[in-house]
């Protein structure tokens, strides 16, 4: 049951190592300050210059990704007047549509009009509601992020504290306790944990908090947190176990490490052992793989968006790309592209700050 | 107003002789007066309405899409929101008759029918203050027709010319038709038929203008795809209502959440209960379910001018295949009536006494071997329309391997389905709201309907084009019947259509939320919104 650290089982959670591209393992990394070291002259060498070549990385990978968007779509089956309207479309009100959305445009112009846009923060209008983009999706945004950042806070210390604890009591029936009841809930669909727990404590068992999070749009979610319990709790049960299992995984390599073997040779109390010494050489790949997942969260949280009926952006994905509302899908996909670049380059820094190795091999 | 006046509007408005002569004699007093009455009596059994409350109510579907227009939807959520602040001149009441309990007081046509006389009640506002006048009639129905808007509720009234609405006086206007017409009341009394204020464009970008109407709530704040909210309308002319202080309608795509917030208490009613929900609903201490029989329909259609169903035996033969009671119990989770493959079921020229159509295998396969057709297989075309399209067309596809028909169902995405070949589909499924037989003729089985799937009527019957300009124009009841029956006979022998069944609108609500009365005939959820939020009250 030990596990590699290979992500997530779901397929959903597989395309997340593809989509995010630059998730590579600590190992392959050190790669890359063996070359830095050939071309020493040309370069900015240390953790500065490795930060702004990841950042130009990003931002090549970020155009990159809008070519991709605009052209696929562009190639989403059906006109957006037509699905806008469906069964109340007549001849006179598609026409009447499409003049006022402008679709007759040519497709490049289109694309130009946007990329200039999105540099100058215009993300263009919403086709079905007739609002401007960022308006459109300010509010959302910032519920996503409330709930993520919420969901992040809870359950990275959580995993690494149950992944050290189970680590270190290894083969232990606490740890095949854990580990059987973690694998159950990677098991479980967030929706299932999600219904589960409105059914315990929103509607039928018990009935202390509220079944569904109705954020009024025009309040902010830390005004109403109250309702952000169930799906807080819904992602951190989702997230948790994967974040734990690495941990646990990468905890129980380093524990039987020589630098671990030498503390306790020394008499270095048990615990000082564990969480002066192993967690920080151990928490490298879980720093990899939570960023992964808060990206996952920042464009995967539709499902636990759409049971507790939670205004964010991946609802808004799932209403845009239904509307076939070009611009509004255009938007999100990007900022889901910018997302997982920026907390990718974040946990690649993050993760040579933490391991002595990688951070003087840069320099 | 000569006798024979009095009888076409009242057969026309589906009123009796004597009601329609004590509203034009009496006028606005007398419908005042009668309605007030009503209200006596329903206090006595429900005990005195209270004021004051926020009526939060959760609602199917909705997405950015969604608008407010004083005359116009395109979905659910946007059906839930008109009914606020937007009233028509006439209404339909609880059992689909129509009244002169509207803005207006008196809508009357001349001898021919092809002018009609509306006049507004005295003294109702709009949410600003201004009082509606035959100018703002002038303005809503022209804006209605105006095919530029491509308003929903425009087709229904394409006889009216809009050049020569004329305004008789400060309440009064005379709509003079391209033809004659007598489904005209119908089409006034649509919910989508809405008086707004001259001027009115609360869409437009950049130049809208106050989304106002004359009705119980004004809107507050609108989020598209979330929520929206409506204050009460002190000025409001029904006096006492409305009762709420406020009404908050919220967006609910997913069935689970919108059931999961009644059950939390989180709302006080829904729209929609999912069939298979509805025990959990009941269930449940403190919820209820609201049952009201529609005649709105989701039928398979057959295109009466492509092969195979231009012969008529293989259109007979797909009827007899339909197991209607099972039909019903699979497809609407028993929650509805069967059909008879006839429409307008609440209408009282709808042909009861048409012998009830069943399953009858043998003799399906009999008339397709006559037509040279046994062992046909066919693609039906479907969509997730409406609840009932997919799953009627799925059970129809198994019932007819016992007569050796291979039904192919094809599910498709909303877009293909709708797209270039909606309303071309040699063999499809729909769906349509309750409307009375006429109305319903002229939106779907006519070669100048805009929704006409099955391409009725046929070379052979287009006997029932000149049967439909008669039934138009005819005033008396009794004649107009006659010829309304003669119609329904042929479709019911020849149709394209085979309605297997009616749904039940099931709604869901707190019982602390009183006045909505099981049974009532459905157009609109929750007894069309507890009449636009005015007639249900916390206790």
């Amino acid at each position: 049951m030990d596990g590699a650290p290979t992500g997530a089982p779901s397929s959903v959670r597989r395309a997340v190592w593809t989509v995010g591209g630059t998730g590579r393992s600590v190992s392959a990394m050190t790669a890359g300050p063996t070359r830095a070291r050939r071309f020493a002259k040309f370069r900015i060498r240390g953790i500065p210059g490795f930060i702004l070549r990841r950042t130009l990385l990003g931002l090549l990978t970020l155009f990159l990704v809008s070519v991709v968007v605009f052209a696929a779509t562009q190639a989403l089956p059906g006109d957006a007047a037509r699905a806008i309207l469906g069964r109340t479309a007549t001849p006179d009100s598609l026409a009447a549509l499409r003049e006022q959305l402008h679709l007759n445009e040519p497709v490049l112009q289109q694309y130009a009009h946007w990329l200039s846009g999105l540099l100058h923060g215009d993300l263009g209008r919403s086709l079905a509601a007739n609002e401007a983009v960022t308006q459109l999706l300010r509010n959302r945004f910032e519920n996503s992020a409330v709930l993520v950042l919420l969901a992040a806070l809870i359950s990275t210390p959580l995993a690494v504290f149950l992944g050290a604890v189970t680590a270190r009591r290894r083969d232990s029936r606490f740890d095949h306790g854990v580990s059987v009841v973690m694998l159950a809930l990677a098991a479980l669909p967030e929706f299932v944990v999600g219904i589960a727990l409105v059914v315990l404590l929103g509607t039928t068992v018990f009935t202390v908090l509220p079944a569904v999070s109705l954020i009024p749009p025009d309040s902010s979610p830390w005004s109403h947190l109250n309702d952000l319990v169930l799906p807080t709790l819904t992602l951190v049960i989702a997230v948790s176990p994967y974040t734990a299992r690495i941990m646990r995984a990468s905890m129980v390599e380093v524990l039987e490490s020589d630098y671990v073997e030498m503390a306790r040779l020394k008499g270095m109390p048990e615990s000082k052992v564990v969480w002066r010494h192993a967690v920080p050489n151990a928490i490298a790949p879980t720093i990899q793989v939570t960023a992964l997942n808060l990206a996952y969260l920042a464009g995967g949280i539709v499902v636990v968006e759409v049971v507790f009926g939670y205004a964010g952006i991946g609802s808004a994905l799932v209403d845009a790309v239904h509307n076939r509302d070009v611009p509004v899908v255009q938007a999100l996909a990007m900022l889901i592209a910018a997302v997982y670049i920026v907390l990718n380059v974040l946990a690649d820094v993050a993760s040579i700050l933490v391991s002595p190795r990688l951070r003087t091999s840069l320099q | 107003m000569t006798e024979t006046d009095v009888d076409q509007a009242a057969a026309a408005a589906g009123l009796t002789r004597e009601q329609l002569l004590r509203r034009a004699v009496a006028g606005g007093g007398a419908a005042l007066l009668a309605g007030n009455l009503a209200g006596v009596a329903r206090a006595a059994v429900d005990a005195a309405p209270k004021r004051g409350g926020t009526f939060r109510i959760g609602v199917s579907g909705g997405s950015a899409k969604d608008f407010i227009d004083g005359q116009n939807i395109v979905t659910r959520p946007d059906q839930a929101r008109i009914v606020t602040g937007w009233e028509t001149l006439v209404v339909f009441d609880s059992q689909f008759k129509l009244r002169f309990d509207g803005l207006a007081e008196e809508i009357s046509p001349n001898k021919a029918a092809d002018q009609w006389t509306i006049r507004v009640r005295k003294g109702i506002e709009f949410h600003n203050g201004k009082t509606l006048s035959a100018d703002d009639v002038k303005f809503s129905l022209q804006r209605l027709v105006n095919k530029k808007l491509g308003l929903f509720g425009g087709a229904a009234l394409s006889s009216v010319d809009p050049a020569r609405i004329q305004k008789l006086d400060n309440r009064t206007v005379r709509l003079h038709l391209k033809q004659r017409d007598g489904t005209i009341l119908d089409a006034l009394g649509q919910y989508v038929a809405g008086i707004v204020p001259v001027g009115y464009s609360p869409n437009a970008i950049g130049q809208a203008k106050p989304n106002i109407g004359t009705g119980p709530y004004k809107v507050q704040s609108f989020a598209p795809g979330q929520q929206s909210v409506h204050v009460r309308n002190p000025n409001y002319w029904r006096s006492g209502q409305p009762y709420f202080d406020k009404v908050v309608i919220i967006d609910f795509p997913d069935d689970t959440a919108r059931v999961n917030a009644l059950l939390g208490g989180q709302v006080d009613a829904i729209t929609d209960v999912p069939p298979a929900q509805v025990a959990v609903v009941t269930g449940h201490s403190g919820t209820k379910v609201l049952e009201s029989p529609s005649a709105a329909w989701t039928p398979i259609c057959m295109r009466v001018d492509a092969a195979p169903f231009t012969d008529v035996r293989v259109r007979q033969a797909m009827r007899l295949i339909a197991n209607r009671p099972q039909m019903v119990a699979q497809a609407l989770s028993g929650h509805g009536r069967i059909g008879n493959d006839l429409y307008g079921p609440f209408d009282e020229a709808f042909a009861r006494s048409l012998p009830q159509r069943h399953q009858d295998i043998d003799k399906a396969k009999s008339l397709l071997k006559a037509a040279g057709k046994d062992g046909l297989t066919i693609d039906l075309q479907s969509t997730n329309g409406a609840l009932g399209m997919n799953e009627g067309a799925q059970v129809f596809a198994q019932q007819a391997k016992a007569a050796g028909v291979n039904v192919n169902v094809k599910i498709l995405d909303s877009g293909p389905f709708y797209g270039p070949q909606y309303l071309k589909w040699t063999f499809s499924t729909d769906f349509w709201g309750s409307r009375n037989y006429l109305s319903q003729v002229a939106a779907g089985s006519l070669p100048s309907s805009p929704y006409n799937e099955t391409h009725w009527p046929d070379a052979s019957h287009r006997k029932f084009l000149s049967l439909y300009n008669q039934a138009k124009v005819t005033a008396d009841r009794t004649k107009r019947t006659e010829i309304m029956r003669e119609m329904q006979n042929m479709e019911y022998d020849a149709g394209g259509y085979i309605i297997w069944g009616f749904s039940t609108l099931l709604d869901g609500y707190s019982s602390k939320v009183n006045g909505l009365k099981t049974g009532d005939k459905g157009v609109l959820p929750l007894n069309a919104f507890g009449h636009g939020y005015r007639t249900i009250w916390f206790a």
